[in-house]
C-alpha cells in the first residue's frame, strides 16, 4: 500500500518525539492502544494556568500512519487551549495525511490519545 | 452447524488436534473439485462452498486465540470493537517498556543473549495471561467470559510483540 507524501514525511521526520516528565503537574498523560494491530501510543501534554498547551511529545510503537498521525497531532495542539485541542477529529487527522480506509484506525487512535490526555490533565486537578 | 460440530468435536477450549486435522483432511478430501468434476454446476458450487467453510472452521479452531474468540462468540459474548482503542494505563505503560526493550536489542553487547530474554520475557508474560484467559472460558459465566474477552485483547498486543521479535531476529541474525 502506498503512503501519502504527507505519511511519509511525518514517518522519516517526525515531529516532537520523547517524553516529558510524567510526574510534573503541569504535564498529562494520555496511552492508548490498538488490538487489532498492536500499537501503542503515548502523547503528553504540558498545559499552563490559563490551560494553554504550551508542549508536546509523542512516542508511537505502530505503522506509518500511526507514527504520523500522533506527529501531526503534536504539531497541531501546541499553542491550543485544551477546549480547542479536545475538538480535534478524527477526521481531521486523516484527511490531512490522506490516510486510506483501512488506516482510518490511526487517525482514532491518535484522537483518542488527545483525549485520554485531557482526561488525565483533568483528573490530576481533581476535575 | 458451528465450526466444532462440523468436525464432530466437543465445544470445549482444548481439543484434540489430531483429531480437527484428521477429520478436516477427509471432509476436503470429499468435496475436492476433481471428484465434481462432472457433476452439475450447482453441484459443483455447493462442494467449491463447503471447501470454504470447512476451511475458515478449521483455521479457527487450530489457532488457540482464534478458538478462543470463536468460543465466545457462539457463546453470544459482546465482543468489542476490534478498531477500538484500549486504555489500560498500567497494561499499555508495560507494553511501552516491552516495545523499547525489543528497541534496545540490537545495541546489546551479547545480542543473541539480548534475544534471548526478551523471547524469555514475553514467552512468560504471554503464557500468564493465557493461562488466565484459559481458566476463564472454562468456567463460562457471564463474568469470566467478559473477562476472557478482555484478556483475549490482551495477549493479542502480545502476538504482535512476538511477530515484532521474530523480524528482529531474522534481521540480526542475517547481518
Amino acid at each position: 500500500m502506498a503512503y501519502s507524501e504527507k505519511v511519509i514525511d511525518h514517518y522519516e521526520n517526525p515531529r516532537n518525539v520523547g517524553s516529558l516528565d510524567k510526574n510534573d503537574p503541569q504535564v498529562a498523560t494520555g496511552m492508548v492502544g490498538a488490538p487489532a494491530c498492536g500499537d501503542v501510543m503515548k502523547l503528553q501534554l504540558k498545559i499552563t494556568e490559563e490551560g494553554i498547551i504550551e508542549d508536546a511529545k509523542f512516542k508511537t510503537y505502530g505503522c506509518g500512519s500511526a507514527i504520523a498521525s500522533s506527529s501531526l497531532v503534536t504539531e497541531w495542539v501546541k499553542g491550543k487551549s485544551i477546549d480547542e485541542a479536545a475538538g480535534i477529529k478524527n477526521t481531521d487527522i486523516a484527511e490531512e495525511l490522506a490516510l486510506p480506509p483501512v488506516k482510518i484506525h490511526c487517525s482514532i487512535l491518535a484522537e483518542d490519545a488527545i483525549k485520554a490526555a485531557i482526561e488525565d490533565y483533568r483528573s490530576k486537578r481533581g476535575e | 452447524m458451528n465450526y466444532f460440530e462440523i468436525f464432530g468435536l466437543e465445544q470445549t477450549f482444548i481439543i484434540d488436534l489430531n483429531a480437527l486435522t484428521q477429520r478436516y483432511q477427509s471432509i476436503q478430501k470429499s468435496v475436492h473439485p476433481d471428484k465434481f468434476a462432472h457433476a452439475s454446476s450447482q453441484e459443483q458450487l455447493l462442494a467449491a462452498k463447503k471447501s470454504t467453510l470447512v476451511n475458515d472452521a478449521y483455521q479457527t479452531l487450530k489457532n488457540p486465540l482464534k478458538r478462543a474468540q470463536y468460543m465466545l462468540e457462539i457463546r453470544g459474548v459482546d465482543m468489542p470493537n476490534e478498531q477500538a482503542s484500549f486504555s489500560d494505563n498500567a497494561f499499555l505503560m508495560r507494553q511501552m517498556e516491552l516495545r523499547e526493550m525489543l528497541a534496545d536489542v540490537k545495541f546489546a553487547d551479547d545480542v543473541d543473549t539480548a534475544l534471548f530474554e526478551a523471547n524469555q520475557v514475553l514467552d512468560t508474560e504471554f503464557q500468564q495471561l493465557f493461562n488466565t484467559m484459559q481458566a476463564a472460558i472454562n468456567e463460562n459465566s457471564v463474568e469470566s467470559n467478559q473477562q476472557a474477552t478482555e484478556l483475549l485483547r490482551k495477549l493479542k498486543f502480545y502476538q504482535k510483540l512476538q511477530v515484532e521479535l521474530d523480524r528482529l531476529e531474522d534481521q540480526l541474525l542475517d547481518d
